[in-house]
């Protein structure tokens, strides 16, 4: 059961972006990974029962225009500003999955005050000698699938290798099964590049950020290295690490449940 | 025959391939293909006999021979081509000197191109053919160029070396990409205003209008079917059209494997292993599109032609079929491709002699049966190029 969340549009800057929305409460604010993963997504819809659930579709995801005005994080973190100025919210909590924890960090490391509780699941934004992401660009997606789920019979890890099949096979995939995957990408690119999935300057400004911090790991994530929650977990004063078992890089899709747990904890306390 | 349509060219192209990979290594021959698996003894002996095979077009009559760029691979062993050129600048006296191409997006500062085509223009007497090349998709892994900038980053290389050519330096460019405070490029082409301009391409919507709009000539990429080029032909002929004029047969080029022997059974029995080294072994990984490479449109034009991509051939009968390789006895050869010069309309053909691990006796013996019986055999069958009609654009 949950609160199923409204599409809507947000003129901003840079153009109209796409934002899913729904619940009452004091508000949170979620931002998507390279997935773009946002409406249907269970733990949102939960997520929403008690809280004004916020999530904005980066630009160059789902229906978000604009991407052509963003070049890195510093041109991310001031869209989201707009957004955040836009919707009237202060500081809201923000939650960020991989792509979108490193993003919630970029914002808080610049602008703690405008940022209230604080929740990075599997972030990315790092770069750790010896711990290096993995490649996220360019590998076979049923290659990826291990990496993103535990549990392999998860539906989406299974499209994942199904796609894959095809696409060695003879058979046709249509473009519109294509289209969202080949633009989460490109988008995911002008940020992530070069340098790859990190900034070389965010480790030494994870000092500033003052909010109360939950790093959430998926225990069997192996795109991230265990190594990176626990930079985020010591380089942010007041922060906690807490690690979900039989859960990989997309911890939101296959663990709503327990991330809602964790959620209301940390939000509440 | 309508005036200023000028005769077909004949070139040469070489890719200059590594063809020692060990039979036990199945991955990719780009990117993460392991460089412990290169000889630099190989190195040493294949740079100079390849070098002698574009040498040899020339004696032969060839009216061009070809190099061009790629990175950390395999397949294409010339991540300068321009040092190839350069000696070929050196070693040949009449050709064209075709550099297919520069990947723009990769020079930092791009006056790099616009100085070294310069050098290799002045030292050949002006022979330059000068490519300019978005590059691959495995140079945006090689080089950690974000693919997203790939095409801006073109454009702006490109109107940095063409402006650095037809401008009175010094000059400032400041682009999104390239700040360049002082442009003066030293020294300049000897061919007024610029060299011939040649973009290799294999059906980016993007890439063809460029080319249509700066009158620039368009060369297909090789390893498709057929009815591939004959899309992509038609757009930029369609794309010139737009642009308010006709396309000139030199603005396209057809690039495809050839082999020339004494006859059809004995081509295929000597080509087609080293066909299938080239198809198994070193196109794995080429296929790779990093992110944002292309804009969606273009994917989806791209990918109309995808799933015949050599890299999916089966059998021999299917490269028959496609087209993909002109192999046979010089009748053979000669009938194939002027049905298939008629059916694409290109000024230029562009025949890749060398291929996989063909040996250099079978590499010499192909490209001298190619020049003494087909070459002459076509250029009096296309006298003056394709009948196409209109004004001929100013290939500049």
């Amino acid at each position: 059961m949950g609160a199923s969340l409204v599409d809507e549009r947000l003129v901003t800057e840079i153009g109209a972006v796409q934002i899913f929305r729904g619940g009452t409460g004091d508000p949170v604010v979620y931002l998507h990974s390279a997935m773009g993963e946002g409406a249907g997504t269970l733990f949102l819809e939960d997520l929403a029962e008690e809280r004004a659930v916020v999530a904005p579709v980066f630009p160059g995801f789902g229906a978000s225009e604009g991407i052509e005005s963003i070049e890195d994080m510093e041109d991310a973190v001031f869209h989201l500003l707009d957004v955040f100025d836009r919707l009237g919210l202060s500081s809201p909590a923000v939650v960020g999955l991989s792509l979108g924890g490193w993003m919630a960090a970029e914002l808080a490391v610049r602008y703690p005050d405008r940022v209230g509780r604080l929740v990075l699941v599997n972030p990315a934004g790092l770069y750790l000698p010896g711990a290096e992401i993995k490649e996220l660009f360019g590998r076979p997606l049923r290659e990826l699938a291990q990496d993103m789920f535990a549990d392999q019979s998860h539906p989406m890890a299974q499209m994942m290798s199904q796609l894959d099949i095809m696409a060695a096979s003879e058979v046709e995939i249509p473009f519109e099964v294509l289209r969202p995957l080949l633009q989460s990408m490109a988008a995911t690119a002008k940020l992530a590049w070069d340098p790859y999935l990190h900034d070389p300057k965010l480790a030494r400004r994870l000092h500033r950020v003052s909010s109360p911090t939950l790093i959430v790991r998926g225990a069997q994530d192996t795109l991230v290295p265990r190594a990176h929650a626990e930079a985020y977990a010591s380089g942010i004063s007041r922060a906690r690490l807490v690690e979900v078992d039989d859960a990989a890089h997309l911890l939101p899709l296959e663990k709503p449940d327990e991330l809602v747990g964790l959620l209301r904890a940390h939000l509440a306390a | 025959m309508s005036e200023g349509v000028r005769e077909m060219r004949f070139f040469s192209f070489h890719l200059m391939p590594y063809p020692g990979l060990p039979d036990d290594y199945d991955g990719p021959a780009w990117v993460t293909c392991p460089n412990s698996l290169f000889d630099p003894g190989v190195g040493t002996q294949i740079y100079n006999r390849y070098l002698d095979e574009l040498i040899l077009a020339e004696e032969l009559g060839f009216d061009g021979v070809c190099v061009n760029e790629h990175h950390q691979n395999a397949y294409g062993l010339m991540p300068s081509p321009n040092l190839m050129a350069s000696i070929l600048a050196r070693q040949t006296s009449r050709v064209r000197i075709a550099v297919v191409g520069n990947a723009l997006p990769l020079y930092d500062p791009p006056t790099r191109v616009a100085e070294e085509f310069a050098m290799i223009d002045c030292i050949s007497g002006g022979r330059l053919i000068a490519g300019m090349v978005v590059g691959g998709g495995p140079e945006y892994y090689s080089s950690s160029i974000n693919p997203a900038h790939a095409r801006e980053r073109f454009q702006e290389a490109h109107d940095i070396i063409k402006r650095a050519w037809t401008e009175p330096g010094p000059f400032e460019f400041i682009g999104k990409h390239y700040k360049l405070r002082y442009v003066n490029s030293w020294p300049r082409p000897v061919q007024q205003p610029h060299p011939e301009i040649w973009v290799p391409g294999v059906g980016s919507l993007e890439t063809i209008e460029f080319v249509a709009r700066n009158r620039y000539a368009y060369m297909g990429i090789p390893y498709f079917h057929i009815d591939v080029f004959e899309r992509m032909f038609k757009m930029m002929r369609e794309a010139c059209q737009r642009e308010g004029y006709e396309v000139d047969p030199l603005q396209l080029g057809w690039l495809v494997p050839i082999f020339v022997a004494e006859t059809d059974a004995e081509a295929r029995r000597q080509y087609e292993e080293h066909f299938w080294y080239f198809v198994r072994r070193l196109l794995p990984g080429i296929n790779i599109s990093p992110p944002g490479y292309t804009s969606i449109r273009s994917y989806e034009n791209i990918l109309k032609g995808a799933k015949t991509f050599a890299l999916n051939l089966k059998t021999w009968d299917e490269v028959q079929a496609g087209q993909y390789a002109i192999v046979g006895s010089p009748d053979t050869v000669t009938e194939r491709l002027t049905e298939n010069l008629r059916r694409l309309g290109p000024g230029n053909l562009l025949g890749l002699f060398q291929l996989g691990t063909l040996p250099a006796d079978a590499t010499r013996r192909s490209l001298e049966l190619f020049g003494t019986e087909v070459m002459p055999k076509l250029r009096a069958t296309f006298p003056a190029g394709q009948p196409v009609l209109g004004a001929p654009a100013a290939v500049a």
